[in-house]
């Protein structure tokens, strides 16, 4: 038996919805055979108002064991430092954030706000968001460098906007089951497990990145979205084109370009006007290569691509 | 009075677009006589859209709110069609329709066993002669179809990643146009999950009868007799949820301003395929309109008539203007003050008519009109109703929203016959300034969004969501939003337990977090609090 607390902060959500997409285990399962006894949760959860402060307060006081923390969106600071622009039950969210990971056995951010600040934290950042422990690339976020849950471990970054439903449940499962301690986290806390390796792996288009056939623009059957398209799958980690989404499919897989949201950065280049679905380039080279190429190495590795390419990549692969 | 308990009720969080909402609720006798509804999360998305690439109301807007993103997507996509003036394939039209109705099939079930049937399983109501079965089916993560009816509404939005990869938060639909092209495999597996959908959930659990006999319903005699008709329609989900609402009363409360807004949706594939802003009316299937119930008259909604008043919100801004004028300017410091300003939601109104109730009720009263083109969805029942049973009331709205369920899924079906799989999925346009104005019908009601870019980026974008219009603040002339006057009138058998408030505001299935906190008003003292979305 493993209490959960669900909470949100400058959220839209989109994890909450997400996670209730899951199957093996459902969020049912969750409850019912894994024994993952949900305290509250802002969609799902029975205990309101009174009974509700009352279970915060005896989580943050030690009475009710809190075991996993979960919080979903982002820590809301406006105005001044305050946290009054996102206020939950009677104060500011943050203040019920701050004592209740100083409570919690493991605490888990849900989705890019909370991890990393997301869109909410994208310039100007109106409601001066930060992410659990990271604010962008820089780590420190909410809680501090120096912040360790009671069983030891930083804050377990999830990101993904929204994160996959299986990459939440598993990790509550790992924790349930006492297996926390053996989640490898990578330096943006992100479990290792689904982070290690790339969007691109396992896109169906990987054939037309290496022979270096673009699809040029939308709406099209063949063709990879990185040359034109601004895809980011080869620089981005997350695990999008193993574990398929909602059963079915990935963004790249059904044509839309990756937009590296398990990245701190993301939305990238702060949307800036000419940014949004087409490649940067300089003196038509991308601006941002393959992770772990070099402009020297990519212009080679392109160049014979080209020359090798079959007549086929050039029709429509994926046909009626 | 001086006998007469007053105690006041707290609802918090919503924000601009998705929240938190707190709400204050002054009780006499037992029922409710005062209402305040404060939004009470500030992100700032219009802020952040300023100055940005015109596309980023692509990326944005659908993270706006994870519960509405296709709909989010629907209207900036639209909104950019319109302002650069493109061309968009039928095959793009019909693709953008279903990804919202994949979105909208799937918060049927959601909402319903998730957010509002568990309020059934209350100890308020245990005097019900439903309420053991309602426990057995309906108690949280436990009951029998709450679980199924949870897990099952991941199906619809599978037919979703088809086509943009993933639900929520896919950018699939762009100007000009969707970014995918689906296979023959991808329709016929979208079939399949219909399918799924509609044996394992539609026919065998929600109605207990088939589409088709659910189809033959045109009145409320039609319905009472489809409810007599077979113990299977009584016994199912959708009969028992009628019987025991009447039998505890949702009928009677929730009633509200008795006026509705609606932006109409799911343009047709062939009729606006060259997007303006003033063909937007002439080129849905599902009608756009104003319905009034005390005059019991139709008209088209312009959304030249939007109004957005700040008077009583966190905004420092002039406000009655119309969004195209409006620069988003929020207060450094927000107090909570009912008398002054007390929400982040503005107060959005008609200019002609005043106050209006967004949501499936506001569509299917306005369904049941004979304004509008001849070719255009229209349908009698919950008009009828909503005459027979003496206006709005929490019952009927909630029954409103499930009863879409048929109509959109018949949709589904005819767009995935539809679809030409070689014809063009995309036209590329070319970008320009302009303004640019797309709307939709969220499953919780009218959302749409405009823009106005120039010099290449954005000046200004607004959004206006369904809970914008129901959750607001009072107007600047004093009218009540439509879920402050809702709450009017609402009775409150236990108020440390103020159930019925929770009823009433998850009727409107407002996009928010939401906790009623009851307190005594002379001693100040908090009874309850309580969660009602």
């Amino acid at each position: 038996m493993a209490n959960l607390l669900w909470l949100q902060g400058g959220a839209c959500s989109g994890n909450t919805m997400s996670f209730l997409n899951a199957e093996e285990p459902s969020a049912c399962d969750l409850v019912t055979d894994f024994g993952i006894n949900i305290l509250w949760h802002p969609s799902l959860g029975m205990e309101l108002g009174d009974n509700l402060q009352k279970l915060l307060k005896s989580c943050i006081s030690g009475e009710t064991p809190l075991d996993i923390f979960v919080f979903e969106g982002t820590v809301v600071q406006a105005p001044d430092g305050t946290g009054e622009w996102n206020r939950f039950a009677g104060r500011a969210m943050k203040d019920w954030v701050t004592e209740l990971c100083d409570a919690a056995q493991y605490v888990v951010a849900i989705g890019d706000c909370a991890t990393y600040g997301g869109i909410p934290a994208t310039a100007p950042n109106p409601s001066e968001s930060t992410g659990m422990q990271f604010l962008k690339r820089e780590h420190g976020g909410f809680l501090g460098t120096d912040f360790a849950s009671k069983a030891g471990l930083p804050v377990i970054n999830i990101p993904g906007c929204p994160c996959h439903p299986d990459w939440v449940t598993q990790i509550l499962v790992a924790v349930a089951s006492g297996r926390g301690g053996e989640i490898g986290l990578d330096e943006f806390q992100r479990p290792k497990t689904f982070f290690s390796s790339f969007t691109q792996t396992g896109c169906t288009r990987n054939m037309h990145f290496a022979y270096k056939v673009s699809a040029t623009e939308f709406g099209q059957r063949k063709g990879c979205l990185f040359y034109d398209l601004g895809c980011r799958g080869p620089m981005t980690h997350s695990p999008c084109n193993r574990i398929l989404w909602n059963r079915q499919s990935s963004k790249t897989r059904a044509g839309m370009p990756c937009l590296g949201c398990t990245e701190p950065e993301f939305p990238f280049f702060d949307l800036e006007p000419g940014t949004l679905f087409k490649t940067q380039t300089v003196m038509g080279v991308p601006k941002d290569l393959p992770t772990g190429v070099d402009k020297t190495g990519y212009v080679k590795l392109t160049g014979a691509a080209k020359a090798a390419a079959p007549a086929w990549a050039e029709e429509d692969i994926f046909v009626v | 009075m001086a006998n007469a308990a007053v105690q006041t009720l707290d609802i918090s969080p919503v924000g601009r677009v998705e929240g938190d909402l707190d709400v204050r609720v002054d009780i006499e006798d037992g029922v409710v006589t005062n209402a305040w509804t404060s939004a009470e999360l500030f992100r700032g998305f219009e802020i952040i859209l300023r100055d940005k690439d015109p596309q980023a109301g692509l990326v944005v807007t659908p993270r706006a709110c994870g519960i509405c993103g296709a709909s989010h997507l629907t209207c900036a996509a639209w909104a950019l069609d319109t302002a650069w003036g493109t061309e968009v394939p039928r095959n793009a039209i019909l693709a953008r329709n279903l990804g919202q109705i994949a979105e909208s099939l799937q918060s049927l079930p959601r909402h319903h066993y998730g957010l509002f049937m568990i309020d059934m399983t209350n100890k308020n109501y245990r005097k019900s002669e439903f309420y053991e079965e309602a426990v057995k089916r309906w108690a949280p993560f436990t009951g029998t179809h709450y679980e199924h009816g949870v897990t099952i509404s991941g199906r619809p939005v599978e037919i979703y990643a088809l086509l943009g990869g993933q639900w929520p938060h896919s950018s699939y639909m762009v100007p000009g146009g969707v970014m995918c092209a689906p296979t023959l495999t991808d329709v016929t597996r979208a079939w399949s999950i219909l399918e799924h959908f509609k044996k394992n959930w539609i026919e065998s659990m929600w109605l207990g009868c088939t589409l088709e006999r659910y189809e033959e319903i045109k009145s409320y005699d039609d319905f009472m007799a489809w409810l007599d008709e077979k113990p299977e329609h009584a016994n199912s989900d959708l009969g028992l949820y009628w019987r025991m609402g009447l039998d505890i009363g949702l009928d009677k409360y929730g009633v509200g301003h008795g006026k509705f807004i609606s932006w109409g949706y799911l343009p047709h594939e062939d009729k606006y395929n060259n997007p303006t802003i003033e063909s937007r009316n002439a080129s849905v299937i599902m009608k756009s309109g104003v319905y009034d119930g005390a005059s019991d008259t139709h008209k088209l909604m312009d959304q030249i008539a939007t109004r957005e008043d700040v008077q009583h919100a966190w905004y420092d801004e002039p406000g009655g203007l119309h969004p195209f004028e409006r620069v988003t300017n929020p207060v450094g410091k927000n107090d909570l003050d009912p008398d002054g300003q007390y929400s982040w939601s503005t107060a959005v109104r008609h200019d002609d008519n005043g106050r209006l109730e967004a949501g499936p009720l506001a569509r299917q009263v306005i369904a049941g009109g004979s304004h509008g083109e001849d070719w255009q969805h229209t349908d009698p029942l919950v008009l009828d109703m909503y005459k027979k049973m003496g206006g709005a009331s929490v019952h009927l709205r909630h029954f409103a929203r499930m009863h879409e369920g048929v109509k959109l899924y018949r949709e589904a079906e005819r767009i995935l016959r539809e679809f030409r799989l070689d014809a063009p999925w995309y036209v590329k346009p070319t970008e320009t300034d302009g303004q640019g104005w797309g709307a939709t019908e969220a499953i919780r009601g009218a959302l749409c969004h405009w823009i106005e870019v120039e010099g290449g980026k954005i000046k200004n974008y607004q959004i206006i969501a369904p809970t914008t219009w129901n959750v607001g603040p009072r107007s600047n002339d004093g009218e009540r939003g439509p879920i402050e006057e809702a709450l009017i009138g609402t009775p409150i058998a236990d108020a440390s337990d103020p159930v019925e408030v929770g009823h009433v505001c998850r009727s409107y299935d407002s996009c928010l977090v939401c906790t009623v906190h009851a307190h005594d008003a002379k001693t100040g003292k908090e009874l309850a609090r309580f969660r009602t979305a």
